[in-house]
């Protein structure tokens, strides 16, 4: 028989071991999946690594796939922190990269690099943000079920790209050319606006990635240090009790909606300043590489600390960018998103060995150590 | 029941109880709040598994792995808080997880199950509409439907877990009644309670339980009151119910309630035209069966719930209504009814509960950032004062026991606001005369004390008394909210009833009777 | 002109067709949330039947009734077996049910495991060798209105009605209907009436796993015949069906009002416009089911929060009996 129950005390190295024993355990549950399907775990898992952390290059293209996950998993951490369950990340980094595209087109080539950047970031934030504010004001004064329109403005969030770029004469289509009037694309970003990289290594760190980490500080220092940052704890773990303490729930919903909506916004700006350089409104682009989704992976797998998403993000990101790249007839598609959903089943599982104690055994046979404080009896 | 012993992480529940009734008798189970009856009885209906010992039923050995199993044989139970599906009618809530007779129909029968309950309910006294809907129910009444359900399984056994705490003396009194006549049926009756003179009315014999063991069994007609409180308590105790006050309380009103109207979850107006009067350095308690407009009542003196009609006041000046912060801000402390869920952040630390209300003021912040020393320091010293027992403060309060929580809870709400490091602004002159959310108080001017020793065990309901007597001491105005009678009756200056939502009748507690209460209590007329 | 040639009946008729796998998935998660617990990874577990359904129509032999059962009953199992992790981890493990739900959305979805099977059962853009058409039951496909909208429909719409009638039926009116709702209203009274919590809710998120395999089936085998990678094929379906059980306020024969009304947004509208020749910019059309999910989840919250009705008391709380 199998007994559950409660830890008095939390030990603080289970915060760590229990993440990484998730991921082990994720690719064991993996391998199996593989050897099932008939592949070579071995072999299939090589190749991932190699694709994603053994050479400079591949280092490069992690921190491209990561950098938006570090945002997306920033903005759910944010907002799951509080248990408002935001899982439009995907819909507000398309804001985000619209605007952002919006503002640079207006703006010209010819203005300094800072100020473009700068312009950029403020308008996909900002766009973002009252994405986000939608559903925020709904949870916040009508108490609709936020996941469910977080979700819904993100297909519709989707269906404005494709406007935009492939159904009108927006200002964001580029119909310069005959090829891109039969082949629609977007405006493209002139190089003076390009989002500057820093490579003393052969590594290519983007700005973009270097912003994230910024804001991952910026969200360590708003939760712990602050009064904001307490509210939220407050309200993340009892709404009534943050009621009870004179907190203002509404506003805070409002708040932590706005921040995490830009904060995605500001990936959806970095997507298209640092790499893309045109809004990419293709199966293949923005849409298609859901890093809005993935952000929740990122986050509950950091157990939404922000210093830990930004060392999440590149794990994950690794995978994610070895997945695409090694695409192909020997490599399924797919195998990524399973692994990441199955590295989540075990967070989730392993969720249960930080709160509780599992005892194996037909009956507990010392008296169970109380904690030394816990004596019930005054 | 022989041996039996069960332990839950850091508490040691029953420490090889026996215990044994036999057919055919009202058989007590005496002691006091955290002597281990309630985890005994949960074992015996199966929903607790015992570490060790063993139940013998009708001298065979049984091994009770769900409440099912007991439930087939024989047993039925009673608990303290209904277990009671309340959209459900009555008739439905009674055949729930039946598998005998029409119940086990795989199509239900409403009429058949209606037509029989109602034939039980004559036959016992238990008279009650299958049709309603549970929470429609008094809670008397909802009591009612949990003993016809043990009585349509035919239980041979029926425990009965502090079944008059929720139910006025009179209706206590129809209650030993019905147990009378189960037990004169050959059925037997296990009451569990801490009230001795209840023991005394209704049970042939009863077992003393104390820290989770066995101290004694005996028949109830040949030992006294004092023996009994004595086996239970551990020492000779003092039966005189009023600890006289030291100071008498002041003249100035801390609160006041005018024609104050609330309505509840549903919509129905729980508190109706209250009009209360607390001065400071008083105890009023308010007196009622759970479910009449208490929580609502509460919730709407500290601004979690806005009154629908009426105003407050408190020392004087007039309070914003619906608004928690307004509340605190001029005063007003509060011991919630549901002090995990509400009193405090359950998975915080004791650190962060500790200044969950005080985190806004200067003392406790510069700017949008807090200043962790000084909260630090406010912890350890509510800890410290208020002798709560933890591992340290980063303890998360979840993990409290519930004396230690309560104690937490209350030593925050008396001291915090009144941190001598808060600056004190003097209280804005506004335009208009309403407490401005932004002012902070002195000090507590009211506690709104809800059931504050609700299932805390007897060391803490002591403490918890004591520190309500010092805040009026100190001039405090107590409002005491309890479906506890006898608590009220012990510290209050002053006492009212409430009876769906409306207050009635002022009594003196020391001259008044439990009988006139009582009445009052059951919306009968009051004196 | 014939009545049943118009617009409006033809927008009527595939209302009911594209609304029938939100109305399987609904009345899935219905069951699942009567009985306390929330699963929010109908739309995974539907693109999963999706392609397992597919999946079994394309090789096994036989007669083509045969083989579409037996196609359905595969993405049921599929579904079923999806939502047992779901299951495991919010009622044996205790986590997070949103959290799961959303994990589950990710394991299964358009990026993961469904592209992963189909990509690896070489699925992709293969020409279906069976699909469900239409049937005349009664030989009353010509009546007016009621004839093509609801006459001539395909066996997977008759099974729809007859699972609506099933739930409505075991929720209300029998003993483990009882059962189960006190389970998902008060799980502390139901375990001490010896209603065992922890059967109930698996059996009930399985149950709904299985319906959503099959609502996922209905788009692979009989709305749009085939297998394509991503998510594009449910399209948001499963979570359309999520906000319709709060629609419905937890009652299986408001379902049906609330499938169909969606079905009409999501398929009927738009194929049928263009099928008559108006010219509408298709990305309006197509995020109307969305942005009109929202403003119904908006009336009826507003709604729910001033009567408090419908949803069950303990949806998302997992029951822990021995703690204190």
């Amino acid at each position: 028989m199998i007994k559950i129950e409660r830890r008095l005390g939390q030990p603080r190295w289970l915060n760590v071991a229990v993440p990484i024993g998730s991921i082990a355990f994720s690719f064991l549950v993996m391998a199996a999946v593989l050897g099932i399907t008939g592949h070579d775990p071995i072999h299939t898992y090589r190749r991932l690594f190699d694709a994603a952390f053994i050479s400079s290059p591949a280092w490069t293209a992690t921190l491209m796939t990561g950098t938006p996950l570090l945002f997306t998993g920033l903005a759910a951490a944010v907002a799951f922190r509080m248990q408002l369950f935001n899982i439009g990340a995907e819909g507000q980094l398309y804001l985000g990269a619209v605007c952002a595209t919006g503002i640079a087109i207006w703006l010209g080539p010819h203005h300094p690099t800072a100020l473009t950047i700068l312009a950029m970031c403020v308008c996909g934030a900002a766009g973002a943000s009252l994405w986000a504010l939608i559903p925020g004001a709904l949870k916040a004064f009508a108490r609709t079920n936020e996941i469910i329109t977080t979700l819904m403005l993100n297909y519709v969030a989707g269906l404005l790209l494709t406007y935009l770029i492939f159904d009108s004469a927006s200002p964001w289509r580029d119909v310069s050319t005959i090829q891109t009037r039969s082949f629609p694309q977007s405006v493209a970003l002139q190089p003076s606006q390009f989002w500057p990289t820093l490579g003393p290594l052969d590594v290519v760190v983007p700005f973009g990635f270097l912003l994230a980490i910024g804001v991952g500080i910026a969200l360590y220092v708003l939760f712990r240090a602050t009064r904001f940052g307490f509210e939220m704890n407050v309200i993340g773990d009892s709404q009534r009790a943050a009621r009870y303490s004179g907190m203002r729930t509404r506003r805070k919903i409002l708040a932590v909606m706005a921040i995490s909506g830009g904060i995605a916004g500001l990936g959806g700006a970095s997507q298209v300043g640092d790499f893309s350089h045109v809004l990419d409104a293709s199966p293949q682009g923005l849409q298609g590489a859901a890093f809005g989704y993935t952000g929740i992976v990122v986050a509950a797998l950091a157990r939404y600390n922000p210093i830990s998403v930004c060392l999440v993000a590149v794990l994950i990101g690794g995978l994610q960018n070895a997945g695409l790249y090694l695409q192909g007839p020997d490599f399924p598609t797919g195998l990524v998103g399973v692994l990441q959903g199955i590295i989540l089943f075990c967070t989730l599982g392993g969720e249960l060995l930080i709160r509780y104690r599992v005892r194996f055994g037909r009956r507990a046979r010392a008296p169970v150590e109380a904690a030394p404080a816990a004596e019930p009896v005054p | 029941m022989r041996g039996i012993t069960k332990r839950f992480p850091g508490v040691l529940a029953n420490d090889r109880v026996d215990f044994e009734a036999s057919v055919g008798e009202v058989h007590a189970l005496l002691g006091e709040n955290g002597a281990g009856k309630s985890t005994l009885s949960n074992i015996l209906i199966g929903l607790y598994r015992p570490d060790e010992g063993e139940i013998r039923l009708h001298g065979e050995h049984v091994d009770f792995h769900s409440p099912s199993d007991a439930i087939d044989a024989g047993i039925g139970m009673v608990h303290q808080h209904f277990r009671l599906v309340p959209p459900f009618t009555v008739a439905e809530n009674i055949i729930l997880g039946e598998h005998r007779e029409e119940a086990r129909r795989f199509v239900i029968q409403p009429r058949a199950i209606e037509r029989h309950v109602t034939g039980l309910g004559e036959r016992y006294g238990l008279s009650v509409d299958p049709r309603a809907r549970v929470w429609q129910l008094s809670v008397g009444e909802q009591q009612r439907v949990e003993i016809l359900k043990a009585l349509y399984r035919e239980a041979r056994i029926l425990i009965l877990d502090e079944p008059t705490a929720v139910l006025t003396p009179q209706e206590s009194e129809a209650l030993f009644v019905t147990l009378r006549t189960m037990a004169a049926e050959g059925r037997t009756v296990i009451f569990i309670s801490h009230k001795l003179h209840e023991v005394k009315a209704v049970a042939d014999r009863v077992t003393v339980l104390r820290g989770g063991r066995t101290i004694a069994t005996l028949k109830t007609a040949d030992a006294s009151s004092r023996e009994l409180a004595a086996l239970m308590v551990g020492r000779q105790v003092d039966l005189a119910r009023r600890i006289e006050r030291a100071a008498p309380p002041g003249v100035d009103p801390a609160l006041e309630l005018d024609g104050l109207s609330v309505r509840g979850d549903r919509g129905e107006q729980a508190v109706k035209e209250a009009s209360l009067s607390v001065r400071s350095g008083e105890i009023v308690g308010v007196a009622g069966v759970a479910g009449n407009g208490q929580r609502e009542l509460a919730e709407a003196i500290t601004g979690m719930r806005p009154p629908s009609r009426g105003t407050l006041r408190i020392a004087g000046r007039k309070l914003r209504a619906g608004d928690p912060r307004s509340a605190i801000a001029a005063g007003v402390a509060h011991v919630p009814e549901d002090r995990l869920g509400t009193g405090v952040a359950p998975s915080l630390s004791i650190t962060e509960n500790s200044v969950l209300k005080s985190y806004r003021g200067r003392a406790m912040s510069r700017g949008p950032l807090l200043r962790w020393r000084a909260i630090r320091d406010v912890a350890a010293d509510l800890i410290e004062r208020y002798g709560v027992h933890t591992s340290g403060p980063h303890q998360r309060v979840r993990d409290l026991s519930g004396g230690n929580l309560q104690k937490l809870v209350l030593g925050r709400e008396l001291s915090s606001l009144a941190s001598p490091s808060v600056s004190q602004s003097p209280p804005r002159r506004g335009r208009r005369r309403l407490w401005p959310a932004s002012t902070l108080s002195s000090g507590p001017k009211v506690l709104i004390a809800a059931s504050p020793t609700r299932g805390l065990d007897v060391g803490a309901i002591e403490t918890v008394h004591a520190y309500l007597r010092q805040a009026a001491a100190e001039g405090v105005g107590v409002l005491l909210i309890s479906e506890d009678l006898d608590e009220i009756l012990a510290l209050a200056d002053r006492l009212v009833v409430i009876y769906e939502g409306e207050l009635t009748g002022a009594f003196d507690p020391a001259t008044a009777t439990v009988e006139e209460i009582g009445l009052a209590m059951a919306g009968g007329d009051s004196a | 002109m014939n009545v049943n040639h118009t617009l409006v009946i033809s927008v009527l008729t595939q209302a009911v067709a594209y609304g029938t796998p939100i109305l399987f998935a609904a009345l899935g998660e219905l069951l699942a949330e009567r009985s306390g617990v929330l699963n929010l990874g109908v739309e995974g577990m539907m693109l999963v039947g999706a392609v397992m359904g597919f999946w079994a129509m394309q090789r096994a032999p036989g007669p083509t009734a045969l083989v579409l059962l037996l196609a359905v009953l595969t993405a049921a199992f599929a579904g079923l077996v999806i939502s047992a992790i779901h299951a495991f981890l919010v009622i044996s493990l205790r986590a997070s049910q949103i959290v799961s739900g959303l994990a589950l959305t990710i394991f299964a979805g358009g990026l993961g495991l469904s592209s992963y099977l189909g990509n690896d059962l070489g699925l992709a853009d293969l020409p279906p060798k069976h699909q469900f058409s239409e049937i005349d039951v009664f030989g009353l496909k010509d009546v007016p209105v009621i004839g093509p909208v609801f006459l001539h429909q395909s066996a997977l719409v008759y099974a729809s009605w007859a699972m609506v009638a099933v739930v409505a039926f075991y929720l209300l009116r029998t003993r483990f209907g009882l059962n189960v709702r006190a389970v998902g209203e008060s799980p502390g009274a139901a375990d001490a009436m010896g209603i065992s919590v922890v059967r109930y809710r698996y059996a009930h998120v399985l149950a709904g796993g299985a319906l959503a395999g099959v609502g996922g089936a209905c788009f692979s085998l009989s709305i749009t015949p085939g297998w394509t990678d991503g998510d594009s094929l449910v399209g948001g379906a499963g979570w359309i069906a999520i906000a319709l059980v709060i629609f419905s306020f937890w009652r299986p024969e408001l379902c049906i009002i609330g499938a169909y009304l969606f079905g009409g947004l999501a398929g009927g509208l738009p194929s049928a416009l263009q099928a008559h020749g108006y010219k509408i910019k298709p990305e309006f059309l197509n995020a109307l089911p969305y942005v009109m999910t929202v403003v119904v989840l908006v009336l009826v919250s507003t709604a729910l929060a001033r009567r408090r009705l419908g949803a069950p008391a303990a949806l998302g709380v997992a029951y822990v009996r021995e703690e204190r």
